[in-house]
C-alpha cells in the first residue's frame, strides 16, 4: 500500500534487482550446470536449484522465464530427470526441444554454464498414480520427458510396466540410453521403441491393444497422436478413466460453422482505456490475434498453464483450445493464449 | 491549408512509418532506460523520506528530503506512471511496469485515469464538449464557451487547480459522469457504475492522505509535523509542476481546437493531423524532457501515446519535418514562452468576448 504497489516486494523489486540481478518475485532461481544435446534438436539443461523450491512430483513441468531483448518470456518444460537428484543434490533436469526458427528454445541454447533463470513451481497432475497396478506408456517425440521422470524416479516396482516410444528413429530417441539402462537393471519394465520412419502408426496400436488387460495408460506426445492412440484404446474396452495424459502444444480445432461460411470476425480490445478493433484470424489463438494487430497482452507459458494471460472478456463466445470447451456468452475471464475467437469478442487486456 | 484526402494518407503513411521504425527497434536499451529512471525515483522516495526525518540534525536536511521527495512522485507520476498506464512498457511483460497492473502515487485511481485520459483526451483531443480536459470544465480558455461570472475570478481558480492538481485529476471522471452534482448528460455512457466510481475514488484518495498525513507522520514520532509538512510541500511541488507541464500541452496561444461535427467519421490521416494542431511542445535539455515525462513532446506523445516516451525527440525531428512538407502548424517554443502564453489565455478569457478558437479545418 505505501508504495502503491500491490505488494512491498513489487515496490522495492527495482533495488532487489541491484542487488541480486535477475530478481523475479514469484519465481525461483536455478544456476545452469551443463547443456548437452541428446539428439539433433533435443538440448538437455542440467540445473541446480534454489533450495527454497517446494519440488515436484514426477511427471510435473515447470515455467522457465527468460529475459531477452528487455522482455520477460516464458515457455513450459517438463522435468525429465528422476526425483533423486533433486532430493540428493537439488538438480533438475529438461529436456527441450529447439526450434531453430522460434523465440524462446535458441535462447536456451546460447545460456552460458552458471547463467542463473527463473522457474516456476512445478504443475500439472500428469503423473504415475498407481505404482502397484500394472500400467502401459505411450510416448511420442519431446513426450518422453515426463514420462521419463515418472519410470526413472520409481525406486520400488511391483508389476509389469512398459513404454512405448515413438520416434523417428533411435537416433532422434531423447533420453534412449538412461532408460534402456533401466530396463537392463529391471526386470519388470520393458522398454519398446517404434519407429515411426517404418512403422505405421496402426501397428503401433495393434501392439497397444494387445496390452489392453493393464489397468492403467498413460500417454503423452502431440494432440493428434494422442487422440489416435486414445480412440484406439477406447474402441477396444478400455475405461476413459483409465486414460491419462499430457499434450505437448495446441492444436487448432476447425473453426467455427459461420467462419467457414466466409464471415469476418473482429474483436475489440480495450487495453489502457482504449478500445482497439481487429480483424482476428480464427485459427489463431486471442493472444496470437492480439500480438499481430500491435498490442502487448501479458502472457507466460502460451499454452494455458500459468494463467498469466487471464483477461476479461466482456462479450462474445471463445473455444477453449485444448478441450474444445464452448465458453458463455457474457462476461468471463479468459486465458487468452488458449481461446480461439468464435464470434465478436470485447476483450479488456 | 487544407489537406486533401490523398494528402491525409500519405500523411499517415508517413507518420506510421516513424512509428513502425522506433517499434521495431525497441529492446534492452529500453529496458534498461525505464528500470534505471524507476531506480532513481525508489532511491529518491525513500532517501527523501528518511532525510526528513533527520531534519533535527539541520533543516537542510529536511528541504532537501522535500526536494528528493518532490523529485520521486513528479517522476512516478509522469516519466513513470503516466507512460506506463499508456500501455508504452507492456511488451516488457514486466511484473511492475505494466498498464494492468501499476498504480501510482497519486490521489487519482490508475484505472480512472485509463478511462479519462488515454481514452477521451487521447482520442477527442480538443474537442469542444467531448475532451473535457480542454479547461476541465472549470476555466474559459476560448469564446467557445460562454462567458459567466464565475470566469472573472477564474484566475484564482487556476491557482487552486494547480495546488491541489492531484485531486483535480482524481475528481475529473466522477464531474464528468455528474456523480455528485448535476444533471446526467443521456449521452454518456460509462463503462463503470457510479458506485464503482465512487469507491475507487474515495479508496485511492483516502490511501493517499493516510500515507502522507497519518502514517509517515506516525512513524517519524517527535518529527512528525516536519514530515506533515514536508509531504505537504513534496505533494504542492508535484502538483504546480504537473499541472504546469500539461497546460502547457494544449492551451498555448496557437492551440487548435475543433468542433464535434468537424471530426466526425475522420480517417487516421485525418486524426494525427488534429492531434498535430490540437498539441504543443517546448524544448529544453534532456532533464527537463524526464521531469515532464517527455509531455514536453506534446505532439509526438498524441501521436504514438503508446511508443516509450524516450524517444519522442528522436522523433520530433522527423515529425516537424513532415509537419513542414504539409504546411501543417507545428506549434513549439521555449518552456518560459509556451507557459507565458498558456497565462495569457487564461487571463483574457476571463473577461467576456475574444476569439473563437475553432478553425475551419
Amino acid at each position: 500500500m505505501l508504495g502503491n504497489q500491490s505488494s512491498l516486494t513489487l515496490y522495492l523489486l527495482p533495488l532487489m534487482q541491484q542487488l541480486v540481478p535477475g530478481f523475479l518475485p514469484g519465481h525461483y532461481r536455478a544456476r545452469l550446470l551443463c547443456r548437452q544435446w541428446q539428439t539433433a534438436d533435443m538440448l538437455q539443461l542440467s540445473f541446480k536449484v534454489s533450495g527454497r523450491w517446494p519440488g515436484f512430483v514426477p511427471g510435473q513441468h515447470l515455467l522457465l522465464t527468460l529475459q531477452h531483448q528487455g522482455r520477460y518470456i516464458s515457455r513450459t518444460f517438463s522435468i525429465c530427470s528422476p526425483l533423486s537428484l533433486w532430493q540428493s543434490q537439488q538438480q533438475i533436469q529438461l529436456c527441450c526441444k529447439i526450434n531453430r526458427a522460434g523465440e524462446f528454445t535458441p535462447l536456451l541454447n546460447q545460456l552460458k554454464n552458471g547463467a542463473v533463470v527463473n522457474i516456476s513451481t512445478a504443475q500439472g497432475d500428469f503423473y504415475w498414480q498407481q505404482a502397484a497396478t500394472a500400467a502401459v506408456f505411450v510416448a511420442a517425440g519431446s513426450g518422453i520427458t515426463p514420462v521419463a521422470a515418472m519410470l526413472l524416479s520409481q525406486r520400488h516396482w511391483l508389476t509389469p510396466v512398459s513404454l512405448f516410444y515413438r520416434c523417428r528413429g533411435a537416433e532422434n530417441a531423447a533420453l534412449l540410453s538412461e532408460l534402456q539402462q533401466l530396463a537392463a537393471r529391471q526386470p519388470l519394465f520393458t522398454l519398446a521403441l517404434s519407429d515411426s520412419r517404418t512403422e505405421p502408426a496402426e501397428t503401433l496400436q495393434q501392439r497397444l491393444i494387445n496390452n489392453s488387460d493393464a489397468r492403467q495408460f498413460y500417454l503423452c506426445g502431440p494432440a493428434a497422436f494422442m487422440q489416435q492412440m486414445r480412440m484406439a484404446l477406447i474402441h477396444n474396452g478400455v475405461n476413459a478413466a483409465q486414460i491419462r495424459q499430457e499434450q505437448f502444444g495446441l492444436a487448432i480445432t476447425a473453426p467455427a460453422d459461420h467462419t467457414a461460411a466466409g464471415m469476418q470476425l473482429s474483436a475489440s480490445f480495450i487495453r489502457a482505456g482504449i478500445s482497439t478493433k481487429v480483424t482476428l484470424n480464427p485459427q489463431q489463438s486471442l493472444l496470437q490475434n492480439a500480438e499481430q494487430h500491435g498490442l502487448a497482452p501479458r502472457f507466460g507459458c502460451r499454452m494455458g498453464v500459468c494463467f498469466q494471460c487471464v483477461c476479461d472478456k466482456v462479450s462474445g463466445q471463445v473455444r477453449d483450445l485444448r478441450s474444445g470447451a464452448l465458453s458463455g456468452h457474457g462476461a468471463e475471464q479468459i486465458q487468452l493464449c488458449v481461446s480461439q475467437p468464435l464470434t465478436e469478442l470485447v476483450i479488456k487486456l | 491549408m487544407k489537406l486533401t484526402t490523398e494528402q491525409f494518407t500519405a500523411l499517415e503513411q508517413e507518420l506510421d512509418s516513424v512509428k513502425q521504425q522506433v517499434q521495431a527497434g525497441l529492446g534492452d536499451a529500453d529496458a534498461r532506460y525505464i528500470r534505471r529512471v524507476l531506480l532513481t525515483q525508489r532511491l529518491s522516495a525513500l532517501s527523501g523520506r528518511i532525510l526528513l526525518v533527520l531534519g533535527f540534525i539541520t533543516p537542510w536536511l529536511w528541504l532537501l528530503g522535500v526536494l528528493l521527495l518532490a523529485l520521486a512522485k513528479i517522476l512516478d507520476n509522469m516519466e513513470i506512471g503516466h507512460n506506463v498506464l499508456h500501455g508504452q512498457y507492456d511488451w516488457m511483460n514486466d511484473p511492475v511496469l505494466h498498464s494492468k497492473r501499476y498504480e501510482w502515487d497519486i490521489a487519482c485511481d490508475a484505472g480512472s485515469w485509463q478511462r479519462t485520459h488515454n481514452f477521451e483526451h487521447h482520442t477527442y483531443t480538443n474537442i469542444i464538449g467531448k475532451d473535457r480536459d480542454f479547461g476541465y470544465g472549470l476555466l474559459r480558455l476560448s469564446n467557445d464557451f460562454r462567458w459567466r461570472l464565475r470566469n472573472l475570478w477564474q484566475g484564482g481558480t487556476y491557482l487552486l487547480l494547480s495546488m491541489l492538481f492531484q485531486w483535480g485529476v482524481s475528481y475529473h471522471e466522477l464531474a464528468a459522469q455528474r456523480v455528485f452534482f448535476g444533471k446526467k448528460k443521456l449521452e454518456r455512457h460509462s463503462q463503470v457504475s457510479d458506485s464503482e466510481l465512487k469507491k475507487a475514488f474515495f479508496s485511492k484518495g483516502a490511501r493517499q492522505l493516510i500515507k502522507d498525513y497519518v502514517f509517515f507522520p506516525l512513524i517519524a514520532g517527535p518529527m512528525w509535523l516536519w514530515v506533515l509538512c514536508g509531504n505537504l510541500l513534496a505533494n504542492l511541488i508535484r502538483n504546480l509542476w504537473t499541472s504546469t507541464v500539461i497546460f502547457c500541452g494544449h492551451f498555448t496561444k496557437d492551440v487548435y481546437v475543433f468542433s464535434a461535427a468537424q471530426c466526425e467519421g475522420e480517417s487516421r490521416g485525418q486524426w494525427y493531423y488534429r492531434q498535430m494542431l490540437g498539441s504543443s511542445n517546448f524544448t529544453g535539455p534532456t532533464w527537463l524532457h524526464i521531469l515532464t515525462g517527455h509531455l514536453s513532446c506534446q505532439i509526438e506523445h498524441h501521436l504514438f501515446p503508446d511508443i516509450p516516451a524516450r524517444h519522442y525527440p528522436a522523433m520530433a525531428k522527423q515529425v516537424q519535418a513532415i509537419a513542414a512538407k504539409y504546411a501543417i502548424p507545428y506549434n513549439t517554443g521555449s518552456f518560459v514562452h509556451q507557459y507565458s502564453t498558456v497565462f495569457l489565455r487564461i487571463m483574457r478569457y476571463s473577461l467576456p468576448g475574444g476569439d473563437k478558437a475553432v478553425k475551419a479545418l
